[in-house]
């Protein structure tokens, strides 16, 4: 991207308005660095902006300044002057090792009650440790699988077939991305009845006529995409309903979708 | 300090550094209307405001040895000090409860918080003047300070198609403040 383009992208503003994520808040700052009229542009929108929310605001109440006046000066009577002003203590004479003893029976108390605490707080700490652990694989293994989703749409040589309801099933749509490299396809189910529970819907690709399975595949799909099996060549692609685990051939009145590349 | 005198921003960031009172109430007198407009839009309750814009000046205050302006203007700088902190008030879970907000649906999307009064002026009123959309997407973030993987999230597009949509809204927003 040149840097007109760059300019001309909305990054200005958007660094300007605190909209900018880190990474590009810090692209913006090197690029700062090299271009003059990058700063140049930054500045003039800063001064729209603030000519514009200048001109029009609203007025606080009027009390309210002085109350944040107030709130700034240094507070003028610490709290906490007379707290720890010594009162004399009676004068006794005692055998120091009677405090030795007692101190020391204080202090391993002490320290029970603070082993007791640590050792539960270190086992809530992990506890709480496995807890993100396991969140952090599980947000890693989505992360990956959008990664590959994206990556998958982005292929050359990917078609499209967007695959339209048949008379029987009008509304229905589902739309088919077939590789011509590596010959995988995903399924994108975009609208289609809710099947009975002993039926599925089964996609085929159709060569000459000929269908070709590509498996079956369930209605409630965490996945925007879904792999079917792979086919080598394709013509069109349809879906039909058939009995729960498909069947070798295509039950062609309960066709739902049809379309081709 | 008499009523008519002015400082250069330099001059006033110099004095507010060193702490000069006098500076803070021309700071105050000169910015308030601005920021109190921004933390009123996206606050809405006036108590809340109030609360909002003290936090907004005292932070100013205590923060302004912070400020650097190699990155952009003292207006810029406590613009976003008041965003923030009104934001940050929006998701607070008192003000959450006293609202009984609840997150972000798709209906919500569809149909983003118009608060009657507060938008007909400023920044919000050219906003108003994007197609739907953009009017959406910057409403979102900016005044509801979702993530824009948030808005991917609830809106179901991809957050670059998300980051693009929203840097060509603002990219339309320049030119309408032009």
């Amino acid at each position: 991207m040149n840097i007109k383009e760059y300019i001309s992208s909305g990054i200005v503003e958007s660094y300007v308005l605190g909209l900018a994520s880190d990474a590009e808040r810090q692209e913006f700052e090197a690029m700062s660095l090299q271009y003059p009229e990058l700063v140049e542009a930054k500045i003039q929108f800063e001064d729209v902006l603030e000519k514009k929310m200048m001109a029009e605001g609203i007025q606080p109440p009027a009390a309210l300044k002085e109350k944040i006046e107030n709130s700034i000066q240094p507070s003028a009577n610490p709290l906490y002057t007379d707290m720890y002003e010594e009162e004399q203590a009676p004068v006794r004479t005692t055998n120091p090792w009677k405090w030795v003893a007692a101190a020391s029976i204080v202090l391993l108390a002490g320290s029970l009650v603070w082993a007791i605490f640590l050792n539960s707080e270190k086992n809530e700490l992990a506890s709480e440790n496995n807890q993100l652990k396991e969140q952090l694989s599980s947000t890693a293994a989505n992360a990956d699988e959008c990664r590959d989703m994206a990556t998958a749409l982005h292929r050359p040589g990917l078609r499209l077939a967007p695959l339209h309801g048949t008379n029987a099933s009008p509304a229905s749509l589902a739309t088919v991305y077939w590789d011509t490299t590596s010959h995988d396809v995903y399924l994108i189910v975009n609208n289609l009845p809710a099947p009975a529970s002993d039926q599925q819907y089964q996609l085929w690709a159709l060569i000459n006529d000929q269908p070709v399975d590509l498996g079956v595949f369930e209605m409630k799909q965490e996945k925007l995409l879904v792999k079917m099996k792979n086919v080598t060549n394709a013509e069109a692609f349809a879906i039909t309903l058939e009995p729960r685990g498909g069947s070798p051939a295509p039950t062609l009145n309960a066709m739902h979708t049809y379309g081709k590349l | 300090m008499s009523a008519d005198n002015t400082y250069s921003e330099q001059e006033l960031v110099d004095r507010l550094k060193s702490q000069d009172n006098q500076a803070f109430s021309y700071l105050y007198d000169n910015y308030s209307n601005a920021l109190y407009g921004i933390i009123k839009q996206i606050v809405g309750d006036t108590e809340v405001s109030n609360d909002v814009m003290q936090e907004v000046f005292v932070n100013i205050w205590k923060k302004v040895d912070t400020y650097d302006a190699s990155k952009g203007k003292l207006f810029t700088w406590m613009l976003n000090i008041a965003r923030n902190a009104s934001i940050d008030k929006l998701r607070s879970r008192n003000f959450q409860q006293s609202l009984k907000q609840v997150p972000l649906t798709e209906s919500e999307m569809a149909h983003p918080v118009v608060r009657p009064g507060l938008d007909d002026f400023g920044l919000k009123k050219v906003i108003y003047k994007l197609k739907g959309e953009q009017r959406m997407l910057i409403d979102l973030s900016y005044y509801q300070g979702y993530t824009h993987d948030q808005i991917a999230k609830a809106l179901n597009i991809p957050l670059g198609t998300v980051k693009t949509r929203l840097r060509a809204a603002l990219s339309q927003l320049r030119n309408l403040l032009n």
